[in-house]
Formats: C-alpha cells, sequence, structure tokens
C-alpha cells in the first residue's frame, strides 16, 4: 500500500477527536486582535511614513535660522517651491499606492497571489524609502555644493586646505555616507527579513514548482 | 457586524472547528503554539465572513484560509517557546487498530510529516483531507500538473524516509 494511503487511513479516522471548543469558547476569539504579519506590515508602513515626513519636517519646526533661510529661498526662486510641491505630490501618491495595495490583501485568494500581494505591498514601502534616501542624499550634496561655493566661511576653509587635507576630507565624506547607508541598509533588512522570512521561504518554494 | 452574522459564524466554526485544528497540528508541535494558530485563523476567518458567500462550501473556503493563515500570515508566538512539546502526543494513535509493523510506520510517517516543508505540509494536508488535484492547484496558486509532480515527489520523500 502506498505510504500516504496508509496516513490518509488514520488520518480519516481521527476526524472527529478534535471537536474541544463550544461556542462559548469562540466567542471570544472573534474580538481578540489580530497578529499576522500584514498588520504588523501596515503598522511600520505607518510608521516609515510618519519617520520620513518628520525627517523633512522637524528641522523647519525647530530650528529659526533653518526656517528663515528656506523662507528666503522661497520667496526668491520658484524651482524649490517645485520641488517641494512636486515631493509632498510623491508622498501623497506612496499613501495611496500603499493603502491600495494593502486592501488587495484577501486571505480568501490562493496562497500564492496572497504572497504576491503582500510581498508588492512590502515593494510599496521600500521604494518610499529608497526614494527618501536619495532624496535625502540629493540635498546633502546641493548643501554642500552651496556651501562651498557661495558660504564666504565654508569657501575660505577650503581654500586653506592643502591637497592631501582635501583627500582625507573627501575621504573622510565618503566613508560616513557609506557607514550611514550600510547601517540603514543592515536596518531594513533587519526588519524586514524577520518579518518576512518565512513567507519569502514559501513563496520560493512555490515559484519552484512552477519553474 | 450584528449578532446574527455573528452567531452564524461561531455555529459553522463549531462544526467545522476539525479542520483547523487538523491544520494546527500540522503547522505547531506544542499545545500554546496550536492554540495560538487557532486563534489567528479564526481571527482571519471572521474578518472574512462578511465576504462569504456561500457559493462555496464554508469547509472549503477554510480551508483555504486555514492555510493561507498558516503558511503566509502567522507569526509563531513567543509564548510557544516554554511549553513543552508535544510531537508524537499530537497524532493519538489508536493502538488495538494496527499491527505492530503499521504502528511503528505510522508514526515514522507523521514525524516525517512533520518535517516537510511548509508547502509540502500543505498538499500533504489536501491530499489527506481528499481533495482532488484541480481544488489543491487552486488554493495554492500552482498548476494541477505541477501540484501532481510535487506530491509524487512528496510520496518518493517519504517513502525513503520508511525505507532508507
Amino acid at each position: 500500500m502506498d505510504e500516504l494511503d496508509l496516513l490518509k487511513k488514520d488520518w480519516n479516522k481521527q476526524q472527529n477527536q478534535d471537536k474541544t471548543l463550544s461556542s462559548k469558547d469562540i466567542y471570544p476569539m472573534l474580538h481578540k486582535k489580530s497578529s499576522s504579519i500584514v498588520k504588523t506590515l501596515f503598522y511600520i508602513s505607518i510608521a516609515e511614513l510618519i519617520l520620513w515626513i518628520l525627517v523633512n519636517t522637524i528641522p523647519y519646526l525647530y530650528s529659526e535660522e533653518y526656517r528663515n533661510k528656506l523662507d528666503v529661498i522661497y520667496t526668491n526662486d520658484y524651482l524649490f517651491t517645485i520641488v517641494t510641491v512636486f515631493s509632498y505630490a510623491v508622498i501623497l501618491l506612496f499613501i495611496y499606492l500603499l493603502f491600495k495595495s494593502q486592501r488587495s490583501i484577501s486571505v480568501t485568494d490562493n496562497a500564492r497571489k496572497l504572497m504576491e500581494s503582500i510581498l508588492r505591498t512590502r515593494k510599496i514601502i521600500k521604494y518610499y524609502v529608497l526614494y527618501n534616501l536619495v532624496v535625502a542624499g540629493l540635498s546633502l550634496l546641493i548643501g554642500f555644493y552651496f556651501a562651498f561655493t557661495k558660504d564666504p566661511k565654508a569657501h575660505e576653509v577650503f581654500a586653506s586646505l592643502n591637497d592631501n587635507q582635501l583627500i582625507l576630507v573627501y575621504g573622510l565624506i565618503t566613508v560616513v555616507t557609506i557607514v550611514f547607508i550600510l547601517i540603514i541598509w543592515l536596518f531594513y533588512k533587519l526588519i524586514y527579513g524577520l518579518l518576512l522570512k518565512r513567507l519569502n521561504r514559501n513563496y520560493a518554494e512555490l515559484k519552484k514548482l512552477e519553474v | 457586524m450584528n449578532k446574527e452574522l455573528e452567531h452564524s459564524f461561531v455555529e459553522l466554526l463549531e462544526k467545522h472547528q476539525n479542520i483547523i485544528h487538523k491544520v494546527c497540528r500540522l503547522y505547531t508541535n506544542n499545545y500554546d503554539a496550536h492554540n495560538d494558530l487557532f486563534q489567528e485563523i479564526t481571527i482571519q476567518l471572521w474578518k472574512a465572513y462578511p465576504k462569504f458567500r456561500g457559493d462555496s462550501k464554508f469547509s472549503t473556503w477554510m480551508y483555504r484560509v486555514g492555510l493561507n493563515t498558516a503558511i503566509t500570515l502567522y507569526r509563531k508566538s513567543k509564548r510557544s517557546i516554554t511549553t513543552q512539546d508535544f510531537e508524537g502526543v499530537s497524532f493519538k494513535m489508536k493502538a488495538e487498530d494496527y499491527d505492530d509493523t503499521e504502528e511503528q510506520q505510522l508514526k515514522l510517517l507523521y514525524k516525517a510529516v512533520h518535517k516537510l516543508n511548509d508547502i509540502e505540509k500543505a498538499l500533504v494536508f489536501l491530499y489527506l483531507e481528499d481533495k482532488d488535484y484541480r481544488e489543491i492547484s487552486e488554493t495554492m496558486g500552482i498548476s494541477e500538473v505541477n501540484a501532481r509532480v510535487k506530491m509524487n515527489r512528496i510520496k518518493t520523500k517519504l517513502r525513503t524516509i520508511l525505507n532508507p
């Protein structure tokens, strides 16, 4: 006899041995909180949205000097206004995509489709973070550029450096940037790695079947 | 959600609870984890219940939600670490029904099934529940041919474990 048929025979014999819960036990279960990865993923996404909005606005709210500088720039330069409007539009777009994707996750889909919807949601938030990192990096570069070319003090300091010191400064900036990116990358690897380990493994297994 | 809906859901769940218990036994190996997964599957079923149209059987629908929760949505609970393992106890065997070799073989088989990966377990579970390959493929989102091929591989795997 086939091994699985032997198992099946036994399996069917235990059909009713598990009916242990009464409706009294089941009612309270309906009102407990779910601890599914979809919920966790949703909370992390919201936290990330808020975090990056805060990162972008806190300096504006807390530093008067920064605010004054920005106000001068905004009144003088249309480009910066356009950039700001654009960046808020991007955030709104991400929020829309995230909610749309989150809503499309349905536990009644087949296993593969469910996994794909969750991974798509994860991807949207990944692109959101990536977008913010790129913008942060670009802002830093532009900031440095303006400081060195427009700020007389910084310009003076720079002019007084010899070649070796210059290389050291550039090297330092590069190392700090790499370390910063590495820490962020590790941070994300850790959160999503832990959260989605099982999902990724099972999705890979399903995909393998379809090759 | 109104009381009537809640009542009809609980009634159906109570009647078909053995399906969830079987999923839990397959995917967990201690009492607390079993209850935890049972709880999560119940929540997922309840959340999806308003969309349940009745065009499929409630039990068929439970297989899908139950397996999806076990394979994809469920995060192992922290509580499950401290409790005793119930591997071996989980599948109560009635010794009088089998001769020694068959009982021995069954023990080995259950152990072997527990060692399969999540997807393989899902396929074995649906197979043991007498689902045809069309339903297996629809539940998992793979083609019928691939479901068949994989099932044959699992059978070979189990055979090798039993007859090394």
